[in-house]
């Protein structure tokens, strides 16, 4: 290739001869020449040519006039090409030689000229190559396209040149018109095919070069020295020889002497030794880990040990076990003492003089043995159990010692309380105390301790309890795990806390006479308020004095008893009917002149009822909630009973009465709905005031321009109401309000080709996505208007015999089949290029 | 046409098995051409219509391959029961239809007894694989209906009145007491809806990732999942309403109100598409055909409708109350009312549905919910004591695409169909009663500019009648000179002319001004303003 393109280089400033004798020989007729013959003088008609291409022509023009005198043109011709005149650009106008063409001095030929005769095969092989390189070098080309273009193809196809321009015609927008009578041309059926085809291939021959791997290792030329050698040997006639033979010669051939295989061997285990060495300290490095990763490993080390000794008894002995036995260690080897080699000589330079990590260390150390030689108590208390005084430590081994640990404490703590709680008297008999003042004040702040004794010993006594019996246990989960509170539950809450009371007090019979009775005293008193609290809500109600929400109470009943409108029945009675327990219970605890007294404290207090308001709120939510609990309580209950209610009675009322004259109903919706989208007519009404000066205008009427007006609107309006897609259909209103948003959907306007509507919509009825169609046929639906690799040049249009009445059937074909095809067909027909043409 | 004359030839050698094959192929070459080809007779343009001649061949073509791949792509034929003799189809029981399955549809048989939690509602993913379950009192619970395995169960202690699946199974919509709620899978809350209120409907559209719902107070509303924009929320005004279906093939909303009407809705406009006055009483069941275009509805008088959408005309009428309908793939209608079930159906093609087969719910359990499984020959009934599965032979799309939906879809699968659907998801403006119209031309609006002749003929008419009215008053000598009169003439037709020329004007202006406004902001600057 690049051979030939030099070639044609050199040629290039030669070709203008040639052309020129060309031309001279085979007498053209070519328009162009014909135009530029005379062109000077005369004012132009026709299309601007571009100024290098009538350079161009008008040298040829010149040598043609020089070389023959018999040629002579026919300006009919030319004006049978030019139908218009076109504007003389400013540089044809002559004006003032501002684009006079300069003497060309290169295409400037002597007058003494001689043609020289140039072998035609030459001539031929010149042109040709021009039409293969014409798309390289566009510059070259464009400026003499015209005429050698069609000479050239008149050459290969050796048809007269009409063929040609006719296409060239064609091609020039500006050279279409030319006549009115049409002559079919040759190459009509071609173009006309190339037109008519959904799709033009441009890459059907394309060289690719070497195609397979053989093909490309036969092109192999040894080029280093290593190569070469290889080379050498591979085409040694004797390797060669011997291959063929029996192979018995290329033992001979394969002798190698004793050290190189020593050589060889040695090198082998040198390499194998390596390797190993590499592999061994590879796997040393790859099995290092992270310091993150150890930091993170002991974390989570640390973390499971504790959860597992918490969890498991085992565990935890197990661990008990480990650390007695690193203590015994630590104490026998003193190994975090500062002993070893490496502290002893940090010691011995002086801890001044080292750094702050190895200070550190050294002080790790040392808290490390002090941790570890530390007597370690709560390992002890599984070992001694004897020494119970401290009590902190309460993560106790077996059940059963515990238990009963715990009860002996329990009731200890409980004689002490009791203890407490029945040492009065020795009131001081003289002295400030003995002040009646101080006697009320200390027998006030007596009776608080008691208070609190009692408390404890109300706490005590529970875990006896539970200690003794799971019963209360399981009770308490119940009433926790049921999520919500539930009044029902919180009330056996309470009878077993009276319950636990009346055993206290069976307790108590142990005592003394007089303890029994101030105790059952309080007792009762406690129960009481006990209840109180739980009843109510213990949060809020806790921190105000236990007693006194009476008034609230009731406020809280009337508020009940007529519900918000919000609330359904089921809740509202609900609710009433566990406000009346508490108030039922709250007027017992009245009964109490105690309470009462306090109860008057307590109601002057002026931010109690934004609290209770808050209260109320609370209590309501929850009757609220509880209503759906008691709707899946009941359905436990019915068990497999169908659990479908009757319809309400709203419900069953409005069911009967929503049949009436819905069709009535309808009728006057669709009306209205007519109205709204095409309304009526405003009746023609005089405006008071106007064109009232006399009674005339009232004899007459309203204006005739106005009734008619009006008559108009109302025909306009029944017409579109005819016309609407529920005019005959009664029971159906269709909107035919316009949305906007879903206007953008559809076309405005008709796309180009196309003039009727229907004929668009029914072609845009298939989808023509991979979705919907067969893997076969999506390529075909799909392929663009042109077919062309990137890089490929397209050739020029070449004739080629083509039926003009044969229908074309391969347009669903690939491009590959249809080149295949072209390509083993008839020589001429090598090149068949299409040319989409504009 | 070319094409059908060969075949007639071809029908006179070929033996009657091949022309029978041929015929059947025929038929489904239709259904993939979907409707005629255009007249291109009436074309002008010679281009245009060769351009076309070759596209209408490729279409042909086209379709001719996709029927020709039917038959390997979609082997299974659906099954149906059919009856010998005096045999009913409709008195076969359960019981015999199990002895005669195989063991995975008998798998299919079954009663769950959920006393405690009271009438069961259910959904289907459109692959028929999972289902979710809601208890009226609080029970939410998907199940892998291949495995029968239960995935996430869970209570919410409140009243869950419906269940939807998202576009897949990782998420499901339960409407609660007050709000609706947008759980996964593994029964996270992720959402509450407080904008939709108290939910009585759910409705998923999946091609548009909307989720649709009707409150108490008759307000329908409509959420964009992906985005969580609220699309639309309109009064239906017409009060409290619990029946709303989606019609799969458009995505128009419809709701069955309490005065017996019928209302359809797209998210895009605040007055309703379609209202239809459906029963006398209120309607209680509503449901689509896949195809969209047959709709049942039932009413309290005691009357099942099946309605053509395209006329917007009943079809058939039958008697019997319905307080559940539903449509399945291939067209059966189920009916429930009470703890019976009817299925009904139509094997003759001629849209007349007839009695096809019965099931009553044991122990007279009262029937909340029935819906077909997607690719199953299943009926799920959720009634008041758990819910039930019974086999409806011949009910169910025998071929599924797994491009649409694949029962055994992997979860490498669903997350890539995922990512498809969401690149596919439409907006909602393109639910309109007929969404084949997309892309066509704008439908004419009723107060259409007359076209250019028109507005001619009526300035010429107009000319006329100026010329025409013009009356000669004899007065004064000097007044009725020829040049005078032709003045007045010409004074006449010009005022008669000038709304028209005025009105021409405006328009063009008016297109100016558009044709302008038709570029980017961005690139308005550039615009030359041409005096």
């Amino acid at each position: 290739m690049v051979e030939t393109k030099r070639k044609t280089r050199d040629h290039n400033n030669r070709q203008g001869n040639k052309k020129r004798k060309v031309s001279s020989s085979k007498t053209l007729k070519s328009k162009s020449e014909k135009n530029s013959n005379d062109g000077e003088r005369r004012k132009r008609t026709g299309p601007r040519l571009p100024n290098a291409l009538r350079k161009e022509l008008e040298l040829m023009g010149r040598a043609n006039r020089s070389n023959s005198d018999d040629e002579e043109i026919d300006s009919d011709d030319a004006n049978d090409v030019y139908e218009y005149e076109e504007a003389v650009p400013e540089e044809e106008s002559m004006k003032n030689r501002r684009f006079d063409p300069v003497e060309n001095f290169e295409y400037e030929l002597p007058n003494e000229f001689k043609d020289e005769n140039v072998a035609s095969e030459e001539d031929d092989d010149d042109s040709e190559d021009d039409g293969s390189r014409e798309g390289q070098e566009g510059d070259e080309v464009e400026q003499e396209d015209g005429g050698r273009h069609a000479r050239m193809l008149q050459e290969i196809t050796g048809l007269p040149v009409e063929a040609f321009e006719g296409k060239k015609r064609k091609n020039d927008i500006v050279l279409s018109e030319v006549s009115n009578q049409r002559r079919i041309l040759p190459s009509e059926p071609l173009v006309k095919r190339n037109r008519e085809a959904p799709t033009l291939y441009f890459d059907e021959d394309v060289d690719l070069g070497f195609s397979t791997v053989g093909a490309i290792a036969s092109e192999f030329e040894p080029r280093t020295e290593f190569e070469k050698k290889i080379a050498a040997l591979v085409n040694d006639n004797e390797v060669l020889e011997a291959h063929k033979k029996d192979g018995a010669r290329l033992l001979e051939l394969n002798k190698i002497s004793v050290e190189d295989v020593k050589d060889h061997q040695d090198r082998l285990a040198k390499m194998r030794t390596l390797l190993f060495l590499h592999e061994m300290k590879a796997k040393r490095i790859k099995k290092i880990k992270s310091k993150t990763y150890h930091r993170l490993l002991k974390k989570d080390g640390l973390k499971a040990a504790v959860a597992e000794m918490e969890m498991n008894p085992e565990a935890a002995k197990e661990f008990a076990m480990k650390q007695e036995f690193k203590r015994a260690e630590e104490r026998l080897t003193l190994k975090h003492k500062n002993s070893s080699k490496w502290a002893k000589r940090i010691l011995k330079r002086g801890l001044d003089v080292q750094d702050e990590g190895t200070r550190a260390a050294i002080a790790e150390q040392l808290h490390q043995h002090a941790l570890l030689t530390r007597k370690m108590k709560s390992m002890k208390d599984n070992s001694s159990s004897d020494d119970s005084s401290d009590e902190d430590y309460g993560d106790d081994i077996s059940d059963s010692s515990d238990q009963d640990r715990a009860s002996k404490l329990l009731e200890k703590a409980k004689e002490k309380t009791l203890g407490v709680i029945n040492e009065d008297g020795e009131v001081p008999k003289s002295g400030v105390l003995s002040l009646p003042f101080m006697v009320r004040g200390l027998q006030k702040r007596k009776e608080t301790a008691d208070e609190e004794a009692k408390l404890a010993l109300e706490e005590y006594e529970s875990s006896l309890k539970q200690l003794e019996g799971k019963r209360v246990i399981e009770n308490v989960k119940k009433g926790t795990a049921s999520g919500r509170r539930i009044f029902g539950a919180a009330k056996k809450h309470v009878e077993d806390s009276s319950n636990k009371i009346k055993v206290d007090n069976y307790y108590g019979s142990s005592d003394s006479e007089d303890n029994l009775e101030a105790q059952e005293d309080i007792d009762v008193d406690r129960s009481n308020n006990f209840k109180d609290e739980i009843n109510f809500d213990p949060d809020l109600l806790r921190e105000e004095s236990e007693i006194g929400h009476d008034s609230f109470f009731k406020s809280l009943e009337d508020i009940v008893k007529d519900p918000g409108p919000k609330t359904t029945y089921e809740v509202a009675i609900f609710a009433a009917d566990s406000w009346k327990k508490m108030s039922i219970k709250d007027n017992e605890l009245s009964k109490c002149e105690k309470v009462a007294d306090v109860n008057m404290k307590n109601s002057s207090k002026v931010n109690k009822p934004v609290l209770h308001d808050h209260d109320i709120e609370d209590v309501d939510d929850g009757s609220d909630s509880d209503s759906e609990v008691q709707m899946v309580d009941g359905i436990l209950s019915s068990g497999t009973k169908s659990n479908y209610e009757l319809p309400s009675q709203a419900d069953l009322i409005r069911r009967a009465f929503a049949g009436d004259d819905v069709e009535d109903d309808f009728e006057k919706d669709k009306k209205q709905v007519l109205n709204e989208e095409n309304p009526e007519p405003e009746k023609p009404v005089l405006v008071p005031g106007w064109g009232q000066w006399t009674n005339i205008q009232q004899k007459k009427g309203l204006p005739s321009w106005m009734l008619q007006e009006h008559d108009n609107a109302r025909k306009k309006r029944e017409e579109a109401v005819k016309k609407r897609k529920d005019a005959h259909l009664k029971h159906v209103i269709i909107s035919e309000k316009l949305d906007k948003k879903a206007a953008n959907l559809h076309t405005k306007t008709l796309p180009y080709p196309y003039t009727s509507k229907e004929v668009f919509e029914q072609s845009i009825r298939m989808p023509i996505g991979p979705e919907f169609n067969p893997v076969t046929t999506i390529g075909a639906l799909n392929r663009p208007e042109v077919v062309k690799k990137v890089g490929v040049i397209i050739k020029p249009i070449k004739f080629e015999d083509v039926n003009p009445h044969e229908r074309r059937e391969d347009h669903n074909r690939s491009g590959q089949k249809q080149k295949k095809k072209k390509s083993t067909g008839a020589s001429i027909k090598r090149n068949t290029n299409k040319i989409k043409v504009k | 046409m070319g094409v059908r004359q060969e075949d007639d030839i071809n029908a006179k050698i070929i033996p009657p098995k091949e022309q029978e094959i041929s015929d059947e192929i025929e038929i489904k070459v239709k259904k993939y051409l979907r409707g005629e080809g255009a007249n291109l007779e009436v074309l002008h343009d010679k281009k245009l219509k060769g351009q076309l001649a070759v596209r209408e061949e490729l279409y042909g073509k086209s379709a001719k391959a996709a029927a020709k791949a039917e038959k390997w792509l979609m082997p299974s034929e659906g099954g149906y029961l059919e009856a010998e003799g005096i045999e009913k189809t409709w008195r076969i029981k359960q019981e015999a239809i199990a002895r005669e399955v195989d063991i995975l549809s008998r798998k299919n048989q079954h009663d769950i007894v959920l006393p405690e939690l009271g009438p069961y509602t259910m959904n289907f993913t459109s692959s028929g694989r999972y289902m979710a379950v809601a208890g009226r009192k609080g029970h939410l619970a998907i199940i892998d209906m291949k495995s029968m395995g239960l995935i996430k169960e869970f209570q919410v202690r409140e009243a869950v009145r419906d269940v939807v699946f998202l576009h897949n199974e990782q998420f499901f919509a339960a409407a609660q007491k007050k709000y609706p709620y947008i759980y996964n899978r593994d029964g996270t809350e992720l959402h509450c809806l407080k904008e939709h209120g108290a939910i009585l409907k759910l409705q998923f559209l999946k091609n548009h990732f909307l989720l649709a719902s009707v409150n108490k107070f008759g307000q329908l509303h409509y959420q964009d999942v992906t985005t969580g924009q609220m699309v639309g929320n309109y009064r239906t005004g017409h009060g409290r309403s619990d029946v709303m279906r989606v019609n799969p093939f458009n995505g128009v909303i419809a709701l069955g109100h309490s005065n017996g009407s019928l209302s359809m809705w797209k998210p895009t406009s605040s007055a309703p598409l379609i209202k239809m006055l459906c029963h006398h009483g209120p309607v209680s069941a509503l449901a689509f055909h896949s195809n969209g275009h047959l709709m049942a509805t039932a009413g309290m008088d005691r009357k099942i409708k099946l309605w053509d959408l395209r006329k917007f005309e009943v079809l058939q009428t039958l008697p019997g109350h319905a307080k559940t309908l539903d449509f399945s793939q291939k067209g059966l209608l189920a009916a429930s009312t009470g703890s019976f079930v009817q299925i009904l159906g139509d094997f003759s093609g001629s849209q007349n549905y007839s009695r096809y087969m019965n099931h009553s719910i044991a122990k007279g359990y009262q029937v909340r919910n029935v819906l077909f499984r997607p690719y199953e020959d299943v009926l799920a009934i959720g009634h008041s004591m758990g819910w039930s599965s019974i086999l409806i032979p011949g009910s169910g799309e025998p071929n599924f695409d797994s491009w649409v939906a694949n029962p055994f879809e992997t979860s490498k699968q669903r997350r890539e169909k995922e990512v498809k659907s969401l690149l596919d998801k439409l907006p909602p403006e393109t639910i309109m009663l007929d969404p084949r119209k997309i892309g066509t031309m704008r439908p004419m609006r009723k107060k259409e500019k007359p076209s250019k002749q028109e507005r001619d003929a009526e300035m010429e008419a107009a000319v006329a009648d100026a010329k025409n009215s013009i009356t000669r008053k004899k007065k004064t000598k000097g007044r009725n000179k020829p040049s005078k009169r032709s003045k007045k003439v010409q004074e006449a037709v010009e005022r008669a002319k000038r709304p028209f020329l005025e009105e021409e004007l405006s328009q063009k202006k008016k297109q100016k001004i558009s044709e302008q406004s038709e570029l980017p902001k961005s690139l308005q600057r550039f615009v030359r303003k041409t005096a």
